[in-house]
């Protein structure tokens, strides 16, 4: 990212419900888990991980989106791999 | 749909082979060292006024030692704790980041960084209306390019303030515009302790940090800017017989500005993305280099040994700019490296302790309960999230008034409520430094105010004609911190609107990504 890139970023209202389409490549924390389910809450979007470890709440996981309704702002992803720790 | 964002979570400290601490009373006992800590530092800072840092250490250090009894079973898992939380890198990452920032602050400012601004002051011969304005901004740039706004206010208000009373400024409106300057610097500068906080304790580079935080501190700066100008052009001042620009010209040193040069080579090196360590080290090799071929110090005043006189080997050595010869009792290393670096030793000791207080908070479950329960009860979707990091930073910095302290206490609650919506590290740490920077130079019982009032209260033995009714009463400045308040407000705004406001998803911050 250019010098004056990083300072134009996030020079926006965003959504709380940020949308993904299916094929996305994300990095991103697992939040919580519903129903024994681990899920990636982004916002107040929803990514479901049906084959993933519980135990992975709070780890930053890459994962790949595979479905996603942008109506209800609820998906499914596939999870990759464990790239990174919460800050605590 | 449920929004529970905590069932399920299996225990993730009892599988690592560390500790878990039973306390009597419960998970939430575990916070007694914080909640101890935080009693003291109101009862030091908020009642007594008494701003020493090392005195918050030994606070933090009875706190630890009387948790011990709180403990059930063996004290062996709880000591651990201590060093297993002071070890932590966030806390190693703070404490280099400051060693770095104090030796390029002092540096810049014993190059006459200050004088410099005094000059450009009295060249622009402003008047009263506009001396406010003008006064934000180059305390803001003082702020910016030493981190440290508690030493902007010492300085602008020993020199600015008698100036711009005399011009016929409005000495509340004034020392309001010094502390604005001050916010404005402890908010943005890369070497400024709180953005380094701000920014390690949310897993975020200082670099990124700085850049991403320009949007809010810039809108609010402008305005605020707009406030002064606007509000001096309404309200008198004193009338007070006497040439302002006696005070400048007697401090006023033009070639001081080429340490914006420095603080250049810092925020330029750090935007791009080099590591803070490099960026501030390129600061002090630019600084030291200009200092020593434009004469703004000697070699001496940045890094000397002062040896016995008495000492042979001592008299040989002392034709090197960087020893000299002093009688056998007074012996030690000085200059503005070593007063820079040591500036900051009672901050990281504290830091340490506070780290490890909240390790055993973690341990014991406190840490967890309050998670589960702000999760549950308060932060249900991202904008309550958001509002509640707003407010909550707003809180813990209305009664630590020392606010560094202040952001090391609530930066796990920020990491960890932001991290459950994958709210970006940047967003994160713009959340936590707003608040910090902003309310430390409002409250009237807060640090930065109280280190201003103090200066100022010098003033009457400073100058003849400086009369006790023309300090400022820290109740009376709370209005005029323009700045303070607009930087909040602005941060209201973006947790209820989104501006600013980026996912984990959007962009890695780039230390993650070396990681």
């Amino acid at each position: 990212m250019s010098l004056f890139a990083k300072y134009t970023e996030g020079w926006s209202f965003r959504t709380n419900t940020p949308s993904f389409d299916e094929g996305d490549e994300i990095a991103v924390f697992v939040t919580g888990v519903e129903a024994g389910t681990p899920v990636a809450r982004v916002g107040d979007t929803k990514l479901r991980l049906p084959d993933a470890d519980p135990g992975l709440v709070d780890k930053r996981v890459l994962l790949r989106v595979t479905t996603f309704d942008d109506d209800a702002h609820v998906g499914e992803a596939e999870y990759l791999e464990t790239v990174g720790e919460s800050a605590f | 749909m449920s929004t529970d964002q905590t069932d399920g979570i299996t225990d993730d400290f009892a599988d690592d082979g560390e500790p878990s601490i039973e306390f009597y009373g419960g998970k939430l006992a575990s916070a007694f060292p914080l909640v101890f800590f935080v009693v003291w530092a109101i009862v030091q800072s908020g009642i007594l006024r008494i701003g020493a840092t090392t005195g918050l250490v030994v606070g933090m250090l009875v706190a630890l030692i009387l948790g011990l009894f709180l403990v059930k079973g063996s004290w062996t898992g709880y000591a651990n704790t201590i060093f297993e939380g002071m070890t932590r890198k966030v806390a190693a990452t703070a404490v280099v980041a400051w060693l770095w920032a104090g030796m390029f602050a002092n540096t810049i400012q014993t190059g006459e960084f200050v004088s410099g601004l005094v000059w450009a002051a009295d060249a622009a011969g402003v008047g009263a209306a506009l001396f406010p304005a003008v006064t934000f901004i180059l305390a803001g740039l003082l702020a910016t390019g030493i981190g440290t706004g508690y030493g902007t206010t010492v300085a602008f208000t020993a020199l600015f303030f008698p100036a711009g009373v005399l011009l016929g400024a409005n000495p509340a409106l004034l020392f309001g515009a010094i502390l604005s300057g001050a916010v404005f610097g402890d908010n943005l500068a890369p070497v400024s302790d709180t953005t380094i906080v701000s920014a390690v304790t949310q897993d975020a580079d200082i670099g990124g940090v700085v850049a991403s935080r320009f949007k809010y501190a810039i809108v609010a700066a402008i305005l605020a800017f707009v406030g002064y100008l606007v509000v001096g052009s309404m309200v008198s001042g004193l009338d007070v017989a006497g040439d302002a620009g006696d005070i400048l010209v007697e401090s006023a040193e033009p070639l001081g500005l080429l340490h914006l040069l420095s603080m250049a080579a810092v925020i330029g090196t750090a935007v791009a993305g080099r590591h803070i360590v490099e960026a501030i080290s390129w600061g002090i090799v630019v600084a030291f280099v200009l200092n020593l071929v434009f004469g703004l110090a000697e070699f001496s005043d940045m890094l000397v040994f002062r040896a016995s006189e008495d000492l042979g080997i001592a008299q040989d050595l002392a034709f090197l700019p960087f020893v000299e010869l002093v009688p056998a009792g007074e012996t030690g290393v000085a200059g503005s490296l070593y007063a820079g670096a040591q500036g900051f030793f009672p901050l990281i000791v504290l830091t340490l302790l506070i780290v490890a207080g909240a390790q055993i908070m973690i341990r014991g479950g406190g840490f967890r309960a309050i998670q589960e329960w702000l999760l549950n009860s308060v932060a249900t979707t991202v904008r309550k999230a958001e509002l509640t990091m707003v407010l909550g930073t707003a809180f813990v910095n209305s009664m630590i008034t020392i606010n560094t302290a202040a952001e090391i206490a609530i930066a796990p609650y920020i990491a960890r409520l932001g991290e459950r919506f994958n709210i970006n590290g940047y967003r994160r740490a713009n959340i936590l430094d707003a608040n910090t920077s902003a309310l430390g130079y409002i409250f009237p019982w807060s640090g930065g105010v109280l280190v201003g009032y103090a200066t100022l209260q010098t003033l009457p033995g400073e100058y003849d004609w400086f009369t006790q009714s023309m300090v400022v009463n820290p109740v009376d400045v709370v209005p005029f911190v323009f700045h303070g308040w607009l930087l909040v407000g602005v941060f209201l705004l973006a947790a209820l609107t989104g501006f600013g406001l980026e996912y984990t998803s959007d962009r890695e911050s780039e230390e993650v990504a070396r990681v």
